[in-house]
């Protein structure tokens, strides 16, 4: 089966860190790791967690390789890989992948091939506050076998889902209460370690 | 750009402020002074002294520029009826002034129409063409649509008559670097280097694009401003110990047949590893194990 067969399942723990991590940055791009691992049935690759990167400077590279390795030791430790990674665009209008993103995206295939890219989809996060759907707010990229990034149709063969269909309300929920305070990414790290 | 004394006085009135504890104009005449972004705050507390007429009185001429941030921080809080209302407060007093045409520009910025705004900071800058923040405005319209390469035209345009703001050019050099086009970034913090040579952050970002430029001559001459960065930080910045450690192991990568810098570039990042293992024991412990693994393999691969 190749990458173009298996599914991903995002769990709500790093679903909400995402989401979290966008809005406590509402004026500039964001990225992150998304860690996890393959499925036992070899048909699903399960995001269980992600690590919030960084904030700023979000194309320089060697706060970009630090974060990778010490990530990377941590949870091979706890038996997990990077297997994805994340990205926010700046401006609410933009849904292009860009060029750092797919960079990144590619580098991290070089670990784990079925790796996938999820960028936060801007008009499904406001449109969240009116509807009540349960998809997910982001869209995925799978490399093809091309070696391009492409968009997976969120509709077709749920391969995108949602670990826990109830996600979206505890997200509403933490974003009335503002719990994005609570979020603390890579750039706070390296700029006060304690954290 | 704010410093740590500054940053923590904005915080402690930002919390006895929230709490009730008065002193909001403290806090917006200081996030003024400061020039820092934090609308929503500004909103609500200028907003309690407006609607307040008692403490209003209180202001007396300082009122306006009251009026004139809270519009500002309305706009980016995308509460455009406030921000509406405060202009037309300004317009009654000041009908013919510049500054009340440019909020006006701001607005229709703020609402997405960017012709009509463009037409307004145009004409605005005919009467006067050394008006920084209409310039401003126009590389952000340009970004804001999404045109990067009418905001880099435009910024650039603006750095041939404004050479010396910093702030312009640390923005174009971080657009630049965000369309990967690093060697034009790099010469962007190069002016600013020149112009203020003790900004530690500079050092840090050119250091960064150094490195992420690749090549053995710019990895070392990055190894040079991490190390003048810690000299300015006086060895307390993170970052760049970590960016010393992997220089070195870039270095060493790349020169592989050559012997000469073996011995100095281990040396430095010996003590730059030492340094990030005290750093972590004291303030981090449970993350040691960690960076200690990490370290050993950046000194592994060179």
């Amino acid at each position: 089966m190749g990458s173009n067969d298996l599914k991903y399942e995002v769990s709500q723990n790093a679903y909400i860190k995402l989401v979290l991590h966008s809005l406590k940055h509402p004026t500039s791009a964001v990225n992150g790791v998304l860690i996890g691992r393959i499925s036992s049935s070899n048909d699903t690759v399960e995001i269980t967690d992600a690590v919030p990167l960084f904030h700023s400077q979000i194309p320089l590279l060697p706060q970009l390789e630090i974060s990778l390795i010490l990530i990377e030791e941590y949870f091979s430790t706890k038996g997990l890989n990077i297997v994805g990674y994340f990205h926010a665009n700046e401006r609410s209008d933009d849904f292009e992948l860009g060029g750092v993103a797919k960079n990144i995206g590619d580098h991290i295939c070089r670990y784990f091939p079925q790796a996938a890219i999820l960028l936060l989809d801007n008009k499904k996060l406001e449109a969240l506050k009116k509807s009540k759907s349960s998809s997910a707010i982001m869209q995925l990229y799978v490399r093809d076998a091309s070696k391009n990034w492409k968009l997976v149709q969120s509709d077709a063969n749920n391969r995108f889902s949602l670990k826990e269909p109830s996600a979206n309300v505890i997200l509403l929920d933490y974003i009335s209460s503002e719990k994005w305070n609570d979020i603390v990414d890579f750039d706070d790290h390296l700029d006060d370690i304690s954290k | 750009m704010v410093t740590k004394t500054e940053e923590s006085e904005l915080k402690n009135l930002e919390i006895q402020v929230d709490n009730g504890g008065g002193g909001a104009w403290e806090y917006l005449s200081l996030v003024r002074k400061l020039k820092v972004r934090r609308s929503d705050k500004v909103l609500k507390h200028g907003l309690s002294i407006l609607n307040d007429s008692k403490l209003r009185s209180k202001l007396g001429a300082d009122e306006w520029t009251l009026y004139e941030q809270v519009a500002v921080a309305a706009m980016d809080c995308q509460c455009l009826d406030v921000a509406q209302d405060c202009t037309k407060a300004l317009r009654k007093r000041f009908s013919e002034s510049k500054r009340v045409g440019r909020l006006k520009a701001m607005l229709l910025e703020a609402k997405g129409s960017w012709e009509k705004a463009e037409k307004a900071y145009s004409s605005l800058l005919e009467d006067n063409p050394l008006d920084q923040i209409i310039h401003k405005r126009r590389v952000a319209m340009a970004k804001a649509q999404g045109n990067i390469s009418g905001a880099i035209e435009w910024l650039n345009k603006y750095l041939e008559i404004f050479m010396a703001d910093h702030d312009a050019w640390r923005e174009l050099a971080e657009i630049y670097s965000s369309l990967q086009m690093y060697k034009q970034a790099a010469f962007c913090y190069e002016e600013v280097i020149l112009a203020q040579p003790t900004v530690p952050l500079y050092h840090l970002a050119y250091a960064d694009v150094l490195y992420t430029l690749g090549g053995l001559e710019n990895v070392q001459t990055a190894k040079k401003y991490y190390a003048s960065t810690i000299d300015l930080t006086g060895g307390k910045n993170t970052r760049a110990l970590f960016g010393i450690c992997l220089c070195t192991s870039a270095i060493a990568q790349l020169a592989k047949g050559k012997n000469k810098e073996d011995k100095e570039g281990s040396q430095l990042q010996s003590l730059a590893a030492k340094a990030l293992e005290r750093d972590y024991k004291q303030r981090a412990p449970d993350k040691l194990p960690q960076l200690t693994t990490a370290l050993k393999s950046l000194t592994l691969s060179s």
